[in-house]
């Protein structure tokens, strides 16, 4: 057996441990209150941000790294095995990739939040190297689907848009220290649009197309209209990337308008697969979802603005904003309370003992919290950022902050159950029948 | 949902929309009767009685037995254990909870719900569509997409077959 094939001999079941999505998700979580925490410290900073380091740019890298990347990876590495019907080749980078991530998402946060170059390029090497490593796995699984398309397609422009974005990303830290760089906003920006549109946005757009069918028990999307928003979206990032790294405008407007077709492709084949669903009430998950809907074209009309210099001295981290904590982290989190408690009962229980429905591994209560004061949080901070008041934002990211504690809580006993039937899988004797 | 090449997905698939479509009814007359219990004998409610006893002795029963026996073994010989373990447990939690409730309905079209009875109907048939949609999800997402790939068509031809026996 050569080496290769002894690194990549691994499981042929589709289903990982459950400890292996569930850690990238538990970080999620984790991050999730530490974001608003330093959105609430760092308020002043954060309503006249230019760039540069500080808690702004350690709070949209705890947001981006810690909350964004690490739910994209652990639905991936969860669904895709599924939905590809082809195992991850092996299971040892998705558990060094975590250890990798979490560990250097917050050197990286510490670094930019104290300009302390070392832990940045530390921080950001081994952030790098882990989302490399899992755009590997998740690669060679796209690569051997046979019948995933459009899904596939998305995903493979989202792993393209992220190899770029790391390699910016580590230039940028090490720029922080060295000064190498022409220009850094420009590779800033670009770095930006693969992160927010590139690998984030291809992500989100690519499990849509098996999620919310999934979720509203409805036929596939429009495999038309979703071809065409693909393909306008990749000639958007095109442009943009062009655009952001020579500083030439009429690009970026160029971008952003195709951005808002291959936007409106989407929306529409969503919105079409939402009025022939089955399923009638879908819950506080789809207002998550479908607030996320409008903020995706909110986000483009507001780098449009900007662009145009019709939005003033805070129109770019208004852009920000709206993209990664408005559109991402809404959409997220709407996916994310309802294939918690779904992927949940994905595992065996193995010890007899009943699986529980998804109704009670949902703590309704705190999930209402959590989303009233998501989207409040949205909205107060975005009128902070908007008018420049420090106080909003403050009270804005107070807020959020206790939407995503609420968050905490409702996740909590999810992830209890499942420490909990491991326990009880590897201790027989401790195993209950019925 | 996808769209499937296999006769055998297809067949399966229309089943699971079928159920869906029962088990949406259920959950509306559930959310119309939040307190008092409906009148058994009046036609929609009769109707969905009915039908859910029909769906439960027959349908689900046979339709479970099928995968059981020529798809769970198919896709764990294929190396799928994680998935059909899911599956079967929850064959094992869902028929048992379906028989009670279809018994349940069968009294109620015989004499009517009371109170009491009529809560416990809520209750298990409550928990009864909950399981029955998050199993439907997981089947087409996970074991229809997995049968595309490891049935040819001679072995779809074989299974259709032996469900059409079955039925």
């Amino acid at each position: 057996m050569t080496l290769a094939t002894t690194v990549l001999a691994g499981a042929k079941d589709r289903v990982l441990p459950p400890s292996i999505p569930f850690r990238y998700f538990g970080a999620a979580v984790l991050f999730h209150p530490a974001l608003w925490l330093l959105v609430l410290i760092g308020a002043p900073e954060t309503v006249g941000f230019s760039g540069g380091t500080g808690l702004s740019l350690a709070a949209l890298h705890i947001l981006t790294l810690g909350v964004l990347a690490t739910t994209a990876m652990g639905a991936a590495l969860q669904l895709l095995p599924v939905a590809t019907r082809q195992a991850m080749p092996a299971h040892w980078p998705a558990r060094l990739g975590f250890w990798l991530l979490v560990p250097g998402t917050l050197m990286v946060g510490h670094g930019m939040a104290t300009a302390t170059g070392w832990a940045m390029a530390l921080g950001g090497a081994m952030a790098a190297t882990a989302l490399a490593m899992l755009g590997v796995l998740i690669a060679i699984n796209l690569m051997r689907a046979r019948d995933l398309g459009l899904v596939a397609a998305h995903g493979q422009v989202a792993i393209l848009s992220l190899f770029a974005l790391l390699v910016l990303g580590l230039l940028l830290v090490f720029n922080f220290a060295h000064g190498f760089l022409p220009d850094h906003r420009a590779v800033a920006r670009t770095h930006l649009i693969l992160a927010g549109y590139g690998f984030m946005g291809m992500f989100v757009a690519g499990f849509s197309q098996i999620l919310v069918p999934m979720f509203a028990l409805a036929a596939s999307p429009d495999r038309t209209l979703g071809r065409a928003g693909l393909w306008l979206a990749v000639l958007a990032l095109a442009l943009g990337v062009a655009g952001a790294l020579s500083a030439v405008g009429a690009l970026v407007i160029a971008a952003i308008v195709a951005g808002l077709a291959a936007t409106a492709a989407h929306v529409t084949a969503m919105a079409r697969v939402m009025r022939k669903r089955m399923r009638k009430r879908l819950g506080l998950s789809f207002v998550m979802i479908r607030v996320a809907w409008v903020l995706l074209p909110l986000s483009l009309v507001i780098g449009l603005l900007d662009q145009l210099g019709l939005m003033g001295e805070r129109g770019g981290t208004l852009f920000v904003f709206v993209l990664f904590a408005g559109w991402l982290l809404t959409m997220l989190l709407g996916v994310l309370q309802r294939i918690l408690p779904f992927l949940a009962t994905m595992h065996p229980a193995g010890d007899g003992g009943r699986m529980p429905t998804l109704s009670q591994l949902t703590a309704e209560g705190p999930l209402k919290v959590a989303t009233i004061c998501h989207l409040a949080a949205l909205a107060v901070s975005t009128a902070g950022i908007a008018t420049g008041q420090e106080l909003v934002l403050r009270l804005g990211a107070g807020v959020g902050l206790a939407g995503a504690i609420a968050f905490a809580v409702f996740a909590a006993p999810i992830f209890w159950r499942l420490m909990r039937r491991r326990s009880r899988a590897s201790n027989p004797e401790n195993q209950t029948s019925g | 949902m996808m769209d499937y090449m296999r006769s055998i997905n297809r067949m399966l698939h229309d089943e699971h929309m079928a159920t869906i479509a029962l088990l949406e009814r259920i959950k509306s007359t559930l959310a119309a009767h939040r307190k008092a219990p409906p009148d058994a004998k009046a036609p929609d409610i009769a109707s969905v009685l009915r039908d859910l006893v029909a769906s439960v002795e027959a349908d689900i029963s046979v339709h479970f037995a099928f995968e059981q026996v020529e798809l769970f073994t198919r896709l764990s010989e294929a190396g799928d254990t994680g998935m059909t373990s899911i599956l079967q447990e929850e064959h094992d939690v869902i028929l048992p909870l379906g028989e009670q409730v279809s018994g349940l309905a069968r009294t109620a079209i015989d004499s009517g719900f009371t109170e009491e009875s009529w809560a416990e109907f809520r209750r298990l048939s409550a928990e009864l569509v909950e399981r029955m949609i998050a199993h439907i999800q997981k089947e087409e997402m996970g074991m229809l997409a997995a049968l595309e790939e490891i049935l040819d068509e001679d072995a779809d031809m074989a299974v259709m077959m032996r469900y059409a026996e079955l039925r």
